[in-house]
């Protein structure tokens, strides 16, 4: 084990170090990033974030300007922290804190198992995973994740309590797993729909620790009921801050209805730009509806199996919500790796790969051509969006073909290494 | 579905592993060939005006009769200033934009280029549109010295002349500038640096008076002397920095003016006697593909169009009878053209190839032979990919490139199962269903290897990263020393590959498998497709030209042959991104070193990023081929 932790140790250094030198080095560097549309939404962004904290401490409602669109909690910690502008080494240093501490949420998910064998399903190639140290240092190393963590965007908060959440929810811990899914779910809102497939595990974690199983009905209302008022206790919290309840139309209300149509990598904005108002609140509806609707789905199918059904439903925020950036992605694509085991049934990974490779090249380029060469147009980077989120769809369904896959494995024997058939 | 199954099913097929490599050169003929048909006219169009604004010649021209008078007089007290120093001339110049009752400045520049100081002054007034509100304007450029380095004795002095003609009409809805850069290139550049506010303080002076966006720019190149000098044809220069191009509706409209209105001829791409023969034509884009390829500044024009701003040069060629009068009101009826515009540019190409003054290929035409180029990168890459995971032929000891040496499960719930597919049983042989047809196989076709990734990642990202330490070098390098360093790279670069090679398969004491070396290739070559394909976007030619001279890269390979060794390395030796820049800057006629610092000053001042893309993409691609065959020699 020493050694292990050294190794931990080590990597952490190193991740910390890139995350501070570089900014050290380069100083225009992380304002680049904060401007860039591919990693700060108009719901993460830092340069909002900077604005509301300057309302918020010259005592003028944060949501006044139409501008901030984050949660009234995050003003309180941000302008305890000095101007970023002046002294950005403070801000940096809470920001690698949190990859760090996302880090090592990963880790402890890893640690737990449950990626291969849970308390129904165990998979039939379970020796074949990643050390929890390998999988941290994916996360931590992912370009995405370093170049979120550098534009400040606040969407590291969320991924680091979707993380533990998922954590304690794969070791069986009830209170935090609700305080951290609250916590998530009241910064980015989706966050919420994992609830299903977590509760499911924390059950399964909690049945195989103590032996006797809770009652199911008595377990998900006491957590139910658990969530909501942690829930109810941010909000309350952030209504006695800002003085009025007017920010839950300007976060989660800009988050449903999606007033703010500044291009990002999701498929949602080029749409409702073209869209007559009339049809508006009809797609609004359709939209959502899908992007929910994988929920239970996925729950039920691959009940056997909840953690990989919260991964892949991260995937699904990183391709189907309003305003996704590369942070919903880096979340993503750093939880694949605990699936190790179904990279030999994954049929498409290069394909995937190069798609995803192609997209973060070209995406750039393209919102390069039409915003600051003036040659192009829209299209351009819309299709680039295409082009990541069939990357990231590919990634998804190929994984889900696997995990079903190997589900068959185990159920029927008889069918290993047989070619499988639509019908 | 049937479709589906059966088209996954024919990926065992055995023809289709052998496919790649003829895919691939596919690919690359095609590509060129698509190129080459180009230039026909069921490929090409006549070019024409989209934006309904501009009415290209309808306005008659009033630039004649005393005006000549006023050009003359100004003509010579241009050249009276030709041999004072830089101070007293732009003095002499501000005085003779003040007597205009014009709002006039200067701006001073100092670039430390390569140990050499570039310094000079640029001088512009403002003339404030009568019907305008100071938020768009338009510029006429007359570069004190051209891009031959000869003085700009006429064109300064028909902008000085033309400064004092346009205040006197009341019709102008834009402000329009007059810029006097002290020279076709840096000048420019400094100016327009400073206007966008995208200056460093210590290299480049601030401007004191400004006006709005601007809208477009023409600069004038006519060196004739004081007694005068009667043209033939006018030449367009349109190529910006980075091949980026104006909107193809200015020159369209400076063609309509010049050609239509007023009977000059005009010419691109110094092909001055252009025929209109499909060798011509094809002669005229492939030195506009060169050009737009280097991304070098051809005028003082270049640098607007990164800003946005479109702009060309009109110089004037050859011996005819064509006078600064008829230039003039050239001049003349394209600011009106300009003038009428009510948005930015933008209704016409901004991607295209001129093959005359008045046939283009529009982008959907000629993008697809890029693509085609880098795909073929592509094509190779899945190919290595998919090779990576075969076994290779004979090869026994398969467990040692699995990072995991597969254990029997000892766990019972598994063990009932089954051993995992991918653990290496020992049946050598296995059945494959499809439809009715049964056939048994060798399990080494079916089966996949685990590929371990991070080593050839990370080895094919350093190899990337080295390209930096060139870059660096060649651009802070002392101008006097650049043919050394050149000289120095050429002989370094040359022995890298063999350095890599030897350090790869001999001086580990465990040696690398093959499979890690035909995963860095992959890699190497999905990079370059990658690159190459976001660059087609962004400057197409030089992603052809890139992806032309590194074709070769799809196709070598390690093998046991001397013979076919020292071929591949000769043919590589040729193509080396250093060697490339040695003997195409002899063809075509450039002094090599004369050529490094250009690209300096580009990387400094203009925003060059060509030799990023040589050192960053290009180079270290070749050098992941070379040690590749390299392998084979020891």
């Amino acid at each position: 084990m020493p050694l292990d932790t050294e190794h931990k140790l080590l990597i952490f250094a190193a991740a910390a170090a890139v995350r501070l030198v570089l900014p050290a080095v380069f100083p225009t560097f992380p304002d680049l990033l904060t401007g860039r549309v591919e990693v700060s939404t108009p719901v993460t962004s830092f340069k909002r974030l900077q604005e509301g904290v300057f309302l918020y401490t010259h005592n003028v409602s944060p949501y006044d300007g139409g501008v901030y669109h984050q949660a009234p909690l995050l003003l309180p910690l941000f302008s305890l922290l000095p101007d970023p502008s002046t002294y950005p080494l403070a801000t940096n240093i809470l920001y690698t804190v949190v990859d760090l501490l996302s880090a090592n949420a990963i880790g402890q998910i890893a640690d737990s198992g449950q990626n291969v064998a849970t308390r129904l399903f165990t998979s039939s190639r379970k020796h074949l995973t990643w050390s929890s140290i390998a999988i941290a240092t994916g996360y931590l190393f992912n370009p995405f994740t370093v170049a979120t963590c550098l534009a400040r965007s606040t969407s590291a908060l969320s991924n680091l309590f979707i993380l533990t959440a998922m954590a304690k929810a794969a070791h069986g811990a009830s209170t935090t797993f609700i305080l951290a899914l609250a916590f998530a779910a009241y910064l980015s809102m989706h966050p919420i729909l994992l609830f299903p497939p977590l509760l499911v595990l924390l059950y399964d974690t909690r049945a195989t620790k103590t032996q006797s199983k809770p009652n199911v009905w008595t377990f998900a209302i006491a957590h139910t009921l658990g969530l909501a008022v942690a829930i109810g206790a941010l909000l309350s919290a952030s209504a006695f801050i800002t003085g009025s309840w007017d920010f839950l139309a300007a976060t989660y209300g800009v988050r449903l209805l999606l007033p703010d149509l500044t291009p990002n990598v999701g498929l949602w904005w080029y749409f409702f730009i073209e869209m007559f108002d009339s049809f508006r609140e009809f797609f609004l509806g359709v939209f959502w509806l899908h992007a929910a609707s994988y929920v239970p789905g996925l729950t039920i199918r691959l009940h056997k199996q909840p953690l990989f059904v919260a991964c892949t439903l991260t995937g699904v925020f990183a391709i189907f919500t309003p305003y996704p950036s590369i942070a919903d992605a880096a979340l993503y694509l750093s939880l694949v790796p605990l699936f190790r085991h179904l990279f030999p049934l994954m049929r498409y990974s290069f394909l995937a790969s190069a798609a995803i490779l192609y997209a973060s090249v070209l995406g750039p380029a393209f919102y390069h051509l039409w915003i600051y060469a003036g040659s192009g147009n829209a299209n351009f980077f819309y299709a680039i969006t295409l082009v990541w989120s069939l990357g990231l769809s590919i990634i998804l369904g190929d994984s889900m073909y696997a995990a079903l896959r190997d589900e068959l494995d185990v159920e029927r024997p008889e069918l290993q290494g047989k070619e499988v058939r639509r019908i | 579905m049937a479709l589906l199954s059966s088209i996954l099913a024919l990926r065992r097929h055995p023809a289709l592993i052998k496919l790649p490599p003829y895919l691939s050169a596919f690919c690359i003929v095609v590509g060129i060939a698509w190129l080459l048909i180009l230039p026909l006219n069921e490929y090409s169009r006549r070019t024409y005006v989209s934006e309904n604004a501009l009415l290209p010649g309808q306005v008659h021209t009033y630039f004649t009769g005393s005006e000549h008078d006023v050009f003359r007089a100004y003509r010579h007290e241009v050249h009276a200033l030709i041999d004072r120093p830089v101070e007293e001339r732009s003095k002499a110049l501000e005085s003779i934009f003040l007597e205009q009752n014009l709002k006039v400045s200067t701006q001073k520049y100092n670039y430390t280029v390569s140990n050499t100081t570039i310094a000079s002054e640029n001088v512009y007034a403002i003339l404030q549109g009568p019907r305008a509100d100071a938020t768009e304007a338009l510029v006429l450029i007359g570069a004190w010295k051209n891009m031959d380095d000869e003085v700009n004795n006429s064109g300064v002095a028909l902008v000085l002349t033309l400064a004092r003609y346009f205040k006197r009409w009341s019709l102008w809805s834009k402000d329009i500038i007059f810029l006097i850069s002290a020279d076709s290139t840096i000048g420019p550049q400094a100016w327009v640096d400073a206007y966008h506010n995208e200056h460093n303080e210590e290299e480049v002076e601030s401007l004191k008076i400004k006006s709005g966006a601007l809208q477009g720019a023409v600069a004038i190149d006519y060196p004739a002397g004081p007694w005068g000098h009667r043209y033939d044809k006018l030449h367009i220069v349109y190529d910006g920095v980075n091949g980026q191009l104006p909107n193809l509706d200015l020159f369209n409209t400076a063609v309509a003016i010049a050609d239509g209105q007023m009977g000059i001829q005009c010419v691109i791409q110094r092909m001055f006697n252009h025929d209109d023969t499909y060798k011509e034509r094809l002669m005229t884009m492939l030195r506009g593909m060169i050009s737009q390829g280097l991304g070098h500044a051809t005028g003082p024009h270049s640098s607007f169009i990164p800003y946005h701003v479109d702009a060309i040069t009109l110089s004037t060629v050859g011996d005819g009878w064509h006078d600064e009068m008829t230039l003039g009101r050239t001049v003349e009826s394209l600011f009106r053209s300009l003038n009428n515009l009510l948005e930015h540019l933008h209704q016409s190409f901004f991607f295209y190839l001129l093959l005359q003054s008045k046939r283009f290929v529009s982008i959907g035409t000629y993008l697809p032979s890029a693509m085609l180029i880098a795909v073929n990168f592509s094509i190779t890459a899945l190919a290595l990919w998919v090779k990576s995971g075969k076994p290779a032929e004979g090869e026994e000891k398969i467990a040692s490139t699995n990072p995991e040496p597969s254990k029997p499960a000892t766990d019972d719930k598994s063990n009932s199962t089954s051993p995992a597919t991918d653990t290496k049983s020992p049946p050598a042989t296995e059945i494959v269903k499809l439809g009715d047809a049964v056939t048994i196989v060798p399990q080494s076709s079916t089966t996949t290897l685990e590929r371990p990734l991070l080593l050839p990642a990370l080895l094919v990202l350093t190899s990337h990263a080295i390209g930096l330490v060139p870059l660096y070098y060649f651009n802070t390098h002392p101008s006097t020393h650049l043919r050394a360093l050149h000289l120095t790279a050429a002989n370094a670069s040359s022995i890298l590959p063999f350095v890599f090679a030897w350090t790869g398969y001999y001086a580990p004491d465990t040696p690398i498998p093959t499979q890690t070396f035909t995963l860095i290739q992959c890699f190497s070559l999905l990079g370059l497709g990658l690159g190459l394909a976001a660059l087609a976007t962004l400057n197409f030619s030089l992603s052809i030209i890139i992806g032309v001279l590194s074709a070769p890269l799809s196709f070598v390979r390690r093998t046991e042959s001397n013979a076919l060794n020292i071929l591949q390395l000769g043919l590589l030796a040729v193509l080396n991104p250093v060697m490339v820049a040695q003997w195409s800057s002899h063809y075509l006629g450039a002094d090599l070193a004369e050529v490094l610092r250009l690209a300096a000053v580009g990387w400094r001042v203009w925003g060059l990023w060509t030799q990023v893309v040589v050192w960053v993409v290009w180079f270290p691609a070749w050098v992941v081929g070379g040690t590749i065959v390299a392998g084979g020699m020891f």
